[in-house]
């Protein structure tokens, strides 16, 4: 066996690549502002990207089986509005009953979504379009055009408040159940399988349709989990909440190295993805950089890190290529 | 010459008028027509002069909708053309306010978004390995974070010289000037992509790329120029939407590139290219900004809208679906 | 007829209906246990919906299945799977992204307290990859496996569910002549293990090497059941066509002209290197060669497809500036690609809009499309080479593939300035009669002065219908062989490389 060059090392896996990135990054950071890695810091990270990062998983899953979910904020408006609602007037103030409604409607989101796209075969992107009006038209609805103040989820909000540790422990209970899912259980394998060839998982006697619809519901659910999650953390709920924020969670998992054809991706990958993101918005103002220039970089750092993928790829295959003796 | 078993092959075009009126677009004339007659029942001030006063804020947006059209039948998609707008707009309204004359602002807005569509087709083009959604996910936000940066900490700016824009939001008789234009612009883009040998390449690649390719079209070459189209299509855009807002912020446009998307499936366009003609998608836009405006003369909650406008996309989706799995099991039966 | 006989599995009377077609009519098979049998048939006879019915993804309507004596229905693929039938399908039903590992145990994984055992099931992966005499590892990603590879990754997961009958679908068909012979000695040792093996074949070679009993299906319906020892080739061939096929390669003896068409140190990087070759107007040249030499790679850069490294092309003597697939075909160099549906058409178009659509600009009036022009033009060529179809507006994918094989062949012709025509691979896949027919379309465009590039991997047809034959080997031409010097050893020679007991189109 020959031994692999650094490069294919690094290129091999997109995991390995993405910390080596990310060392990189920190201490580049580090060195720019030498307190960036105080607990405060890093805490504040993961609760300010503690949505994103949630809605990440349910992604992996989605883009996995070669789809797409556009609609997942605002199922997550819906479900934050409608228990902001519950509270405000006063219907219901018990925290757990309020996260079993959120991820409810949440489940119920992702499963319209998914039967929709296995049984009348519409496309990912039309389908959860269609449904991006719907639940962020059905939350402004209920919202009757006010907004659940910090006053009307007091209580509730100690959940997600600044310094209790709820979110992180849904954060890392999320992405530990999600690991061992993923990997090493029969059906986060068929997630896998139908991704990759849908034709052959139906010949192997795997259900296509119903991993389809579940997929398309684990993602509603932690939409639904997100929408609770937002109001506890921001102390409010507002129809126009996390708007446009798909996108995000969207590019942490093409950073991740997750395919948009399907087949290919992993939990690690796309927790480094939403990581690089939330960390590079975390340290622009710290390194001087304007925090309104954000979002151009951001930008910048999603299509360099797909075209470099190419770029690379297609050295690889050059090299390969090269190798071959005529 | 026929073949050795003079065995003929019919080349005479089948379908007749019935065909030609059971078709998606015949459909989507109705739809239009109920709009409008419920628009009518549901407000008492819906009528041709007000629905044509209030239409030039809507307008703006079809433009889009034909080189997104395109995007689509080529099978690619483009979701930077809401930031392409705003960044336009943008550009414009600083070249305005530096003083320049109108022309050459007018000139700014469309290039701005003809630059920013050449850089979302050379990337598709160079890159073909990388779905057109990922790039144009790039550059959306690109595109809006350099209209965020330059617009500063204010984040809006004002166009401090509006004759210009006065001049093209202005009416011959009930019709804003922006109508016959879009109208033009329709005649011309519908005709070339159901008429011309162009427009036959478009479905060509759309259906299958491989073969377009074997079968000597350029298909990166009008990929390039398509997104190109596009983004020059989005420029115009921006201009009639600064002539109705006289202005632009950081959120100018935002959303446009779904609703932009949505008119073109309601109006029979598939995703996965190849498919579909820009006839509907002309009326689709028609019927939303009709909704619109009838529900806004209602005072209706205007968010209303979003829940109608998405359930009307899927619809357009799943019955088409649904009734095409129907007749099959008549049939094994 | 012997009543002793021990079946495994028997099918009686099965009808299966797709909307509007009988796909099959009344069909019986019986299959002994420890036998290899071969079914054969022209494509659209029904094979592959009958193994489809064997291995539950199709449910047939009327019909019973027995299986040891029993009646069995199934359900699903996964009843049949239990059952201990297992199907190795002819494009690789694999899971590219993922590991050889996975791609043998999908479904069916080692599972404790609901973890997957990923260590237990590497080794036993191994194993079995082992007993193969497999050159790859369980922890290898199958997509970047070759093709002879990834098909023996199938039979690793045939094996792994201890199936009793397996069925071999087109097996052969991306094989090279050793990797063949590997197959070959994978289903040697089945047999011997006392597994029953049912294959589908277009090949002779490989019923002849291999089964016992030869099944034949003809227009969806059962024709008959065969010794291979007792049947000959000429009545095999007519009991699959329904008629006698004489004369198979009509080459008739034509005057060649001048050259008409040279490349020069043609070579890509990793492809093909320093190729030369020369056609001459009225000349058939086929090109040979393993899978994997560079065949297919080289005529694409010689037509614009890919961008070669070096390399001159000359038509009628000048020399011509390709860059892009237009060029090529201005000039008059037409390609009838390997791959027909997805190079050659456009599936869900009308074959009309196919046939002209290289050609739309020419008709075409200031860039509008004139569609009466290109309904004659397509009638004309769809009827000169005899295709199968009821009007031009039918849809490419309603048509068998010797028919679509016959629409890509009406499309080069409706290309008024062709000179020289390239065809790749232009009987891949189809039956008997159609080869035929595409033979015969061949040899009238060489009495009409046409240059012919034909490439193919089909020996007979290769010696049957060249006037000169080129071999490839890795990337290289390793030798020109005239009509009167050509045989089959002499191709296998140059082919194979030298010194080496031939692991031909394999890379490192």
């Amino acid at each position: 066996m020959k031994k692999k060059s650094i490069l294919q090392t690094l290129t091999g896996s997109r995991e390995m690549s993405l910390v080596a990135v990310l060392v990189v990054l920190l201490i580049v950071i580090e060195i720019m502002s030498p307190s960036f890695l105080s607990p405060t810091n890093v805490s504040q990270i993961f609760r300010n990207n503690a949505l994103t990062m949630l809605m990440a998983l349910g992604m992996l899953c989605v883009m996995l089986t070669a789809g797409i979910d556009i609609s997942i904020t605002s199922t997550l408006a819906f479900a934050g509005m409608t228990i902001g609602m519950l509270q405000k007037h006063d219907v219901i103030h018990n925290t757990f009953l309020l996260f079993v409604i959120g991820v409810v409607i949440g489940i119920a989101c992702g499963l319209l979504n998914g039967i929709i796209i296995a049984k009348a075969k519409v496309a990912p992107i039309i389908c959860t379009m269609g449904f991006m009006y719907i639940w962020r038209g059905m939350a402004y609805v209920i919202s009757g055009n006010t907004w659940a103040s910090g006053a009307d989820v007091a209580g509730f909000s100690d959940f997600g408040k600044e310094g209790s540790a709820g979110p992180y422990i849904i954060l890392i209970a999320a992405y530990v159940i999600f690991f061992v899912f993923m990997k090493w259980t029969r059906f986060g394998r068929k997630i896998y399988a139908v991704g990759s060839n849908a034709e052959a998982a139906r010949i192997s006697g795997i259900d296509v349709d119903k991993t389809v619809i579940s997929v398309y519901t684990i993602m509603g659910l932690l939409a639904g989990l997100a929408g609770v999650l937002s109001v506890s953390i921001y102390a409010s709920a507002q129809p126009n909440m996390q708007y446009g924020k798909e996108m995000d969670v969207i590019a942490a998992c093409v950073i991740g190295g997750v395919s948009m054809s399907g087949g290919r991706g992993s939990v690690t990958g796309t927790f480094l993805g939403a990581l690089i993101i939330a960390i590079i918005a975390k340290a622009l103002p710290l390194v001087g950089i304007d925090s309104i220039a954000q979002n151009l970089v951001k930008g910048i750092i999603i299509l360099a890190v797909v075209i470099l993928n190419v770029i690379t790829q297609r050295m690889m295959d050059h090299q390969n290529l090269v190798r071959r003796e005529m | 010459m026929a073949g050795k078993s003079g065995r003929e092959i019919s080349a005479v075009p089948e379908g007749g008028l019935k065909e030609k009126l059971l078709t998606w677009e015949g459909a989507l004339v109705l739809i239009f027509v109920a709009v409008n007659i419920l628009g009518m029942i549901i407000s008492p001030v819906y009528n041709a002069t007000n629905v044509l006063r209030e239409m030039p804020k809507y307008l703006a947006e079809a433009f889009m909708v034909f080189g997104m059209g395109y995007i689509l039948v080529l099978g690619d998609i483009d979701i930077s053309v809401g930031s392409i707008v705003c960044l336009s707009a943008t550009m414009a309204c600083f070249a305005g306010n530096a003083g320049m004359p109108f022309v050459l602002v007018a000139l700014v807005c469309i290039l701005t978004g003809l630059v920013c569509g050449l850089i979302n087709g050379i990337i598709a083009s160079r890159f073909t390995e990388l779905p057109t959604m990922i790039i144009t996910l790039g550059t959306q936000i690109i595109f809006r974070g350099i209209a965020e940066v330059s617009l500063g900490s204010g984040g809006s700016i004002s166009m401090n010289n509006t004759d210009g824009l006065s001049a093209i939001a202005s009416k011959i008789g009930p019709f804003p000037i922006s109508f016959f234009i879009l109208v033009i612009a329709a005649v011309v883009f519908i005709t070339i992509l159901a008429k011309t040998t162009f427009g036959r390449k478009l479905y060509a690649i759309g259906s299958n790329q491989t073969a377009a390719k074997y079968a000597g079209i350029d298909v990166q070459g009008i990929r390039c120029l398509c997104f190109t189209l596009l983004g020059c299509l989005s420029g115009v855009s921006a201009l009639f939407l600064l002539s109705t807002l006289y202005g632009a912020n950081t959120t100018t446009g935002n959303g446009f590139e779904m609703e932009v998307i949505a008119m073109c499936v309601f109006g029979g366009i598939a995703t996965t290219g190849g498919k579909g003609n820009l006839i509907g998608g002309f009326i689709a836009a028609f019927i939303i900004f009709c909704l619109k405006i009838a529900l806004g003369q209602r005072n209706i909650n205007t968010q209303l809208i979003l829940v109608i406008i998405g359930m009307m996309l899927i619809l357009s989706v799943v019955i088409p679906a649904i009734s095409a799995a129907i007749p099959k099991k008549k049939k094994l039966k | 007829m012997n009543v002793a006989e021990d079946l495994i599995l028997e099918l009686k009377g099965i009808t299966k209906i797709f909307p509007g077609v009988k796909a099959l009519n009344n069909v019986q098979f019986q299959l002994r246990r420890g036998e290899v049998h071969a079914l054969m048939g022209e494509n659209g006879a029904g094979k592959s919906t009958f193994i489809k019915v064997i291995t539950g993804v199709h449910n047939a309507e009327e019909g019973q299945m027995y299986l040891n004596g029993k009646e069995v229905h199934f359900k699903g693929p996964l009843d049949a799977q239990e059952a201990g039938i297992a199907a190795v399908y002819q494009h690789p039903t694999s899971y590219p992204e993922l590991s050889v590992t996975e791609n043998i145990f999908m479904g069916h994984e080692t599972v404790k307290g609901g973890i997957i055992q990923w260590r237990e099931m590497n080794e036993k992966a191994q194993e079995l990859l082992d007993s193969l005499d497999a050159d790859f590892k369980a922890t290898d990603e199958v997509g970047a496996l070759s093709v002879a590879q990834q098909q023996m990754t199938e039979i690793a997961k045939a094996l792994s569910s201890n199936a009793q009958i397996f069925i071999l679908d087109e097996p052969t068909a991306a094989l090279t002549a050793n990797e063949s012979e590997k197959l070959y000695g994978i289903v040697d040792k089945l047999r011997e293990d006392g597994k029953s093996v049912i294959f589908i074949s277009h090949r002779f070679e490989d019923m002849y090497r291999l089964a016992s009993r030869v099944t034949v299906f003809r227009d969806s319906q059962y024709i008959g059941t065969y010794d291979v020892d007792g049947i000959s080739n000429a009545d095999l061939i007519k009991a699959m066509v329904g008629r006698e096929i004489t004369d198979m390669y009509p080459k008739e003896k034509i005057e060649l002209g001048k050259e008409i068409f040279r490349i020069e140190g043609m070579s890509r990087t990793g492809f093909f290197k320093d190729v030369s070759l020369n056609v001459r107007a009225g000349e058939i040249v086929g090109l040979t060669g393993l899978v994997g030499a560079g065949r297919t790679e080289t005529i694409e850069s010689v037509c614009g497809i890919t961008k070669p490294d070096a390399g001159k092309v000359y038509l009628e003597g000048k020399e011509l500036n390709i860059k892009k697939p237009e060029d090529a075909m201005k000039a008059g160099i037409i390609l009838l690609p390997e791959d027909r549906q997805k190079q050659g058409l456009i599936l869900s178009w009308g074959l009309g809009r196919n046939v002209t659509l290289p050609i739309q600009d020419e008709l075409a009036s200031n860039g509008f499309n004139d569609e009466k022009k290109e309904r004659e033009l397509s009638k004309e060529r769809l009827e000169e080479v005899d295709t199968k179809a009821v009007t031009i507006f039918q849809p490419a994918s309603s048509l068998s593939g010797g028919n679509q094989q016959k629409v890509v062949v009406a499309k080069a012709l409706a290309q008024s300035n062709m000179k020289v025509v390239i065809m790749d691979e232009p009987t891949k896949g189809i039956d008997v009669g159609a080869k035929k027919e595409i033979y015969e379309i061949m040899g009238q465009l060489a009495k009409k002065g046409y240059g012919i590039i034909m490439i193919s991997s089909e020996m007979p047809e290769i010696i049957g219908m060249s006037d000169r034959v080129y071999v490839m080997r890795n990337g290289r031409v390793s030798g020109c062989l005239d009509r009167s010097e050509v045989t089959q050893e002499r191709i296998l020679e140059l082919s194979m490389e030298q010194g080496s007991s031939g692991n031909g189109g394999k890379t490192a």
